[in-house]
């Protein structure tokens, strides 16, 4: 696992203090490890900062972007913040349920997406605003949901 | 000074001194559970001490805050708007916090407990189910968690994380969700982690060594001092019914801030080991050993003393008291006419020219560690001072194969010659020594046996003092307990005189405690002598030489004084009462009949808490000491021996102990493991000597190259150098 | 009062995202500006124009600056950090900047850093804003090459050293000492103040942070002169705003206005309205943490002294417009939600206050509270007012608090009626928050650490 080693200590390189490349290299260490953080990953990080793997899944249980169980290989992310919400979030993320068949919260049992509703997204006035592998798509109606849904399978 | 109101009342407070404290000093209390001095700067996250500043509109939080020039502070006492804050705060506290006092091993010593039956609401307001976890967790063998009553005050994850730095235990999740933890499954597993216990200020750390044993009112505290290592903690013995139920720390600021190591803390349940001698044994020929009465014992202990003439070594452990030290060697010496004996730990008397407490580390700004010995098994809360050091950007350079600067193993003497030289200084001390020529106060720590005294150490410290007019403390870690003041009593006594053990026959070997019972170099003797009188808690590989061996007693048992590392005398107290006599009580029946006359019963020389002596003028006259020359070079890997804080009689007898003890692993250099092929984790083959063992393999990308680490008790039999390699496929499990 | 663009300028028309483009329209001209000028001066044209924060706090830019010692009387280095990391439900401003004015943003960081005599700027950019990061690092990319920034900077013989940190995803980062916590590689938990962070910061050293915004305003600043700033917009509220309009609007979006446009023009003339043929009900002005405001008030000017008159806040200028489908206790549940979500479980107040709001906002809407538990909430939103460590915990009590005290008779009815009187009809009706996903996650996950065979045995052994 050197790579992800040394990839960790030349982003640590970039800071005054290597600690603070702790996010940076729980990133780096999710996506190497399929889009989530197994024990293992906190150890290959703790080493590359010297820290404790501990301390390493402490910091990630903070923050919503890592994910310290499984995920698919696909993300959906629909906000259901305020202003989404009052332009039918909830509608949309229903769509999404339907059409992949699983709750909120969870994963296609043939481990290819994970859907989930999030806190705001930062796209309000273009709401509802759903997050697919990083990428927002703005503003999305129920009515689109079944060609996201199609697009992510087609990508699969 | 700073004038400062509080409630009213005009309060003089040395400026920056805590609002907490200012209060405190004139009877006002300020409720606080995060705040605690000791764990760094405060961090306001309880609220609990909201209190009323005039001229801010919000309440602050007055643990934040220090005193400043005509601050006016209102407490809950007098403002209403701090009343309504406090009693804001115990109501959310409470919210979750379940209603199980009765249950509670906290329950009569709870702060939170305390607050809520003074300030608390009599009912609840909350109507829905409180949070809930599984109950009680171990976090390690040593420590329970209940994470329901746990109030999130983070004092134990700050101690983890600034004071110990061990990274073990922290706290994970977010808001609501967060809860204190340790990584997965993995035990918190640091030399420190039993201080959580008392910083929890909540039942939800508690020990297993005390959980359900005894309730506050049936305690008593017994105020002592620790007698396992030379830093000589200052603490409380909880005894209940005759018995040692819990070692608490009593905080003497200058020696351990109230820290102890977990070996301290929980060793004590040792007193209690079923195969702990209780009786005499006299060995009777042909037959083994058989139990005897004490006129018994004392006779044949006095015949084989006797016999001996003057042909008597004595050996020394370096637990005894200097009370028990100094009957021991006025028998010797004065009833037997012998000046031989076997030292632990020796001492050169003019290092009292750079005696400083071990607070003064804190201070410094440079740090120097010499030695192989990692400090923290040696001296575990020195570590906490070094530690302390740096985060107040102190220098702190470790010399040792596994340091700042990677040394090579035994160097440290050559080191101390190289610093003091001046000039020509190695490549790899330039940078130290450019330190330590500006620095203004040195810290000089020796983490080794040194068989001169700590003189090499001393010589650097006279150099640095002399043309460097820096200030300079030194601490020469010894490896025993009260190693320095046995050697101070034995020196005493003879006025200076010592002699060697000498070669050949011996007449009689009398060995003083468990620690020289399982020496080598003892055994050794033992094997020349034709009598062998040992004192012990437990029978050991050594006390089968012997011939009589009376009960020993252990450092909780007995009244005296132990001088520690800084050369303070403390004064040790006897928390529970042995079953038969102790040391002193049969060196003074035995010294009788030798025509010596010693008091058992007089009063320890060393007062309640005592100061550290003023250093001594300086008067550094020594001739500068010769290092040793280096080993020479051979095949195979450099062993260092790890002596591991968690080793020894005492830990053995502990079953919650035991996890903490050194795992079996060889350290190895990044560049020497991957020349093998090893990766971490891997089980290897190590061979010395014609011994081999298989061991795990860590990698250190510190440690020196050419050089591996083994805890000294996984490297029996082992010789200087070894050979470490891959298990072959075939041979793996 | 018209639109009026600062920072947008020329967007609309032309690509700013590309060096070249940026350099048409004369961008970096104010740097070169700066350079030539004292730093003493630069930071003098910052406290004319007035210009006060657009993170959220409102505080003048000229005088943060000014706090920070100068580099001459402090042996730390000094740190710029630009907030970027734009969490406020409601706001998506700092967005609209990064994707279009990149440069315009860049030279703002490079004039501040000048300004203040830091060699090391970070950018702590919110981790979902992935397009963002893209753009923003092309762009420092091109400015780097072009001297801008780096080295010597246009031959000053200044260097900057710029990073983008990215975060990864707690609102709670960006609060300024909770950024700085996360920035350093710890949980993003706030610190107590003082210290500021102008005395102590990002590694204990003076610190200066300001929001994407306030510092892309900067060239706009040097390129007018500050008094000539000052005199755009209205008393105490010099300048311009980008303010996000979202909820019940036919046009949400960015727009850009002068401080002092009143919310009706915002949302008539220039939002185009309420869809739908609804009725307006309710604003939040400043984004989901501020007091609201009903449709009687929409005539209220969007400055800092008008809001505050109406008691509520300018806040991150991120208005949400709610018609009346709207129930307000679920408008007040998913608030919670958001901010219990968000606590970060340092401080009592807001960690436990957050939860006990939605269980008893929750009860509420369900119709089975009493009314004395109406009366514990607005209590506890009373007890966690002023007492948290940091304006999280208030974040969520002014505005509940608000809720209730505006439109009291639909929390009313709730009691008395013994359900929600919209009778699933509400826009909000079961919404899902990730707080109540997060709820079934963590039952399973919850019994972390133990050696389990000892917790057994020690169970058993106590109970
Ligand atoms: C809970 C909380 C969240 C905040 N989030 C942001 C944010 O996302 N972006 C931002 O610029 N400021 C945010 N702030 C305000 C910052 O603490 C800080 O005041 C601001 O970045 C200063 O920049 P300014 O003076 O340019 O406004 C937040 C404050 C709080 C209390
Ligand atoms: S376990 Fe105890 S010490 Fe640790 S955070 Fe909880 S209450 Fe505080
Ligand atoms: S004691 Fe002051 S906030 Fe906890």
């Amino acid at each position: 696992m050197s790579g992800l080693y040394d990839a960790i200590r030349s982003v640590a390189a970039r800071y005054p203090e290597s600690r603070s490349a702790i996010l940076p290299a729980l990133r780096l260490a999710q996506q190497e490890h399929g889009g989530w953080l197994p024990p293992e990953a906190f150890r290959d990080v703790a080493e590359a900062l010297e820290l404790t793997p501990a301390y390493c899944r402490a910091v990630a249980s903070f923050y919503d972007m890592f994910h310290l169980e499984p995920v698919g290989r696909h993300m959906v992310e629909v906000c259901t913040n305020v202003s989404c919400a009052l332009v039918g979030a909830q509608q949309v993320l229903e769509a999404f349920e339907g059409e992949l068949g699983v709750a909120a919260g969870e994963t296609t049992p043939d481990g290819e997406v994970t859907l989930r509703t999030v806190e705001c997204a930062g796209g309000c006035g273009w709401g509802t605003v759903v997050v697919v592998d990083h990428r927002y798509h703005e503003p999305v109606r129920p009515e689109d949901v079944a060609e996201i849904v199609r697009e992510l399978r087609d990508a699969s | 000074m700073v004038r400062v109101t509080i409630d009213g009342q005009e309060v003089l407070a040395p400026k920056g001194q805590g609002l907490v404290e200012t209060a405190a000093s004139v009877g006002i209390e300020i409720p606080v559970f995060c705040y605690e001095p000791r764990l760094g700067p405060p961090v306001g996250a309880c609220r609990m001490c909201l209190c009323e500043v005039e001229g801010l509109p919000k309440l602050q939080a007055a643990c934040t805050l220090t005193a400043t020039d005509g601050l006016v502070l209102r407490t809950a006492r007098t403002s209403e708007q701090a009343a309504g804050g406090q009693s804001a705060i115990l109501e959310f506290i409470l919210l979750n916090h379940p209603l199980d006092c009765p249950d509670c091993d906290k329950g009569g010593e709870c702060p939170l407990q305390d607050l809520t039956f003074r300030f608390g609401p009599g009912s609840t307001r909350m109507q829905f189910p409180k949070r809930t976890f599984d109950k009680p967790i171990p976090i390690s063998p040593l420590i329970a968690l209940d994470r329901e009553r746990c109030i999130l005050c983070y004092r134990c994850t700050r101690f983890s994380e600034s004071v110990s730095e061990d990274g073990q235990l922290v706290a994970a999740n977010r808001g609501a969700q967060s809860i204190i933890a340790t990584f997965e499954d993995e035990p918190y597993r640091a030399h420190f982690s039993g201080n959580v216990l008392e910083l929890c200020p909540v039942g939800a750390l508690t020990s297993t060594t005390y959980r359900f044993r005894a309730r506050p009112w049936e305690i008593q505290n017994v105020p002592t001092v620790c007698g396992l290592c030379p830093v000589g903690c200052n603490v409380w013995a909880t005894t209940r019914e005759g018995k040692v139920a819990r070692i608490l720390s009593r905080n003497h600021p200058e020696v351990h801030e109230g820290w102890l190591c977990d070996k301290g803390r929980f060793a004590y349940d040792h007193l209690r080991a079923e195969d702990r001698l209780r009786t005499p044994l006299v060995r009777v020929r042909r037959r083994g050993f058989e139990e005897a009465s004490h006129e018994a014992a004392l006779d044949a202990a006095e015949a084989g003393l006797r016999a001996a003439g003057s042909s008597v070594v004595v050996a020394f452990s370096g637990g005894e008291t200097v009370e028990q030290a100094t009957a021991l060697a006025r028998i010797v010496r004065e009833g037997l006419g012998s000046d031989a004996a076997l030292l632990p730990d020796d001492w050169d008397a003019a290092l009292d020219a750079f005696r400083a407490p071990l607070s003064a580390i804190r201070d410094a700004d440079v740090c120097l560690i010499l030695g192989d010995d990692p400090v923290v098994e040696r001296a575990p809360v020195v570590d906490l001072w070094l530690r302390a050091a740096r985060r107040a950007e102190a220098e702190v350079i470790a010399v040792n194969p596994a340091g700042d600067v990677q040394a090579a193993p035994g160097s440290a003497a050559q080191v101390c010659a190289d610093l003091r030289e001046g000039k020509k200084v190695p490549t790899e001390l330039r940078e130290t020594a450019k330190s330590l020529k500006s620095a203004k106060r040195v810290a000089l720590v020796w983490s080794e046996d040194d068989p001169t005294g700590g003189r090499h150490v001393g010589a650097l410290a006279n150099e640095l003092h002399e043309n460097g007019r820096a200030e300079v403390a030194v601490y020469v870690l010894p490896r025993t307990p009260n190693g320095r003041g046995v050697a101070t009593a034995w020196y005493t006594v003879g006025e200076g005189r010592s002699d060697p053990p000498g070669e050949g026959e011996i007449g009689a070997l009398v060995v003083s405690g468990d620690e020289a019972a399982s020496d080598p170099r003892v055994a050794d003797l033992a094997a020349r002598a034709s009598f062998v009188l040992t004192t012990a808690m437990f029978q050991s590989e050594l006390t089968a030489w012997s011939h009589v061996v009376l009960p020993g007693t252990s450092y909780l048992e007995r009244e005296g004084t132990y001088v520690n590392l800084e050369g303070r005398p403390q004064r040790l107290r006897r928390a529970v009462v042995p079953f038969g006599p102790d040391e002193l009580e049969w060196l003074a029946q035995l010294a009788e009949r030798f025509g010596v006359a010693i008091d058992p019963w007089a009063a320890p020389t060393a007062a309640e808490q005592a100061d550290l002596p003023p250093a001594d003028e300086f008067a550094w006259s020594r001739p500068d000491p010769q290092a040793p020359p280096g080993k020479p070079a051979g095949p195979g890997l450099e062993l260092v021996r790890i002596g591991a804080l968690f080793s020894g009689a005492a830990v053995e007898r502990i079953p919650q102990l035991q996890f903490q003890r050194p795992a079996a692993e060889v350290e190895l250099a990044h560049e020497d493991a991957s020349t093998r092929g090893i990766a971490p984790g891997e089980a290897v083959v190590v061979t010395s000597n014609g011994t081999s063992r298989e061991l795990r393999a860590g990698l250190n990308r510190k440690l020196r190259v050419g050089v591996v680490r083994i805890p000294a008790e996984h490297a029996k039999d082992f010789g200087d150098r070894v050979q470490v390699s891959r298990l072959s496929t075939g041979e793996s499990r | 009062m018209p639109r009026r663009e600062l920072l947008l300028e020329d967007a609309d028309t032309r690509d700013l995202t590309k060096l070249a483009g940026y350099e048409a329209i004369g961008g970096y001209a104010s740097l070169r500006k700066a350079l030539d000028m004292e730093r003493q001066a630069v930071l003098a044209e910052l406290l004319d124009a007035n210009v006060r924060g657009r993170g959220g706090a409102g505080f003048p830019m000229g005088r943060k600056a000014s706090f920070l010692p100068h580099p001459d009387d402090t042996p730390k280095p000094i740190y710029l950090v630009a907030n970027a990391d734009e969490s406020e439900p409601g706001t998506f401003k700092d967005r609209e900047i990064l994707l279009r004015v990149p440069h315009l943003f860049v030279e703002g960081v490079v004039i501040a850093a000048y300004t203040i005599g830091s060699g090391h700027a970070f950018i702590y950019l919110r981790g979902e804003y992935l397009a963002e990061f893209e753009v923003v690092t092309a762009a420092l990319e091109e400015a780097r090459a072009a001297g801008y920034l780096g080295k010597n900077v246009l031959g000053s013989g200044w260097d900057l050293t710029v990073v983008v940190h990215r975060g990864a995803g707690a609102y709670i980062c960006g609060e300024e000492t909770g950024l700085l916590e996360s920035l350093e590689g710890r949980r993003g938990q706030p610190r107590t103040k003082p210290p500021f962070p102008a005395i102590s910061g990002l590694y204990a050293s003076p610190t200066l942070i300001n929001n994407v915004e306030t510092l892309a305003t900067v060239p706009k600043i040097l390129e007018l002169g500050g008094k000539k700033y000052a005199r755009i917009g209205v008393e105490n509220s010099a300048g311009t705003r980008v303010f996000s309009l979202s909820g019940n609007v036919v046009n949400g979006g960015n727009y850009e206005l002068e401080l002092g446009t009143t919310l009706r023009e915002l949302i008539d003339e220039i939002g185009g309205g309420i869809p739908d043929g609804r009725e307006l009900k309710a604003i939040i002005p400043g984004g989901s943490s501020v007091p609201v405001l009903t449709a009687a008030e929409v005539d209220t000017p969007l400055d800092f002294d008008s809001m505050a008159q109406a008691g509520t806040m300018l806040g991150s200028g991120a208005v949400i417009v709610i018609d009346d489908r709207c129930c307000m206790v679920q408008l007040g549940l998913r608030v919670a939600q958001f901010y219990m979500h968000e606590s970060c479980g340092k401080c009592t107040p807001c960690r436990e206050g957050t939860r006990w709001m939605v269980q008893l906002l929750r009860k509420i809407e369900e119709g089975e509270a009493t009314q004395g538990e109406l009366d514990v909430l607005l209590n506890v939103c009373d007890r966690i007012l002023g007492n948290c460590l940091c304006p999280l915990g208030d974040a969520a009590a002014m505005p509940v608090a608000s809720y209730v005290a505006k439109f009291r008779d639909e929390f009313q009815r709730h009691i008395d009626e013994g359900a929600c009187p919209f009778g699933g009809e509400s826009s909000l009706a079961g919404v899902l928050a990730p707080v109540d996903q997060h709820d079934a996650h963590l039952r399973s996950q919850i019994e972390v650490p133990g050696i389990r065979a000892e917790r057994e045995s020690l169970t058993e052994a106590h109970g």
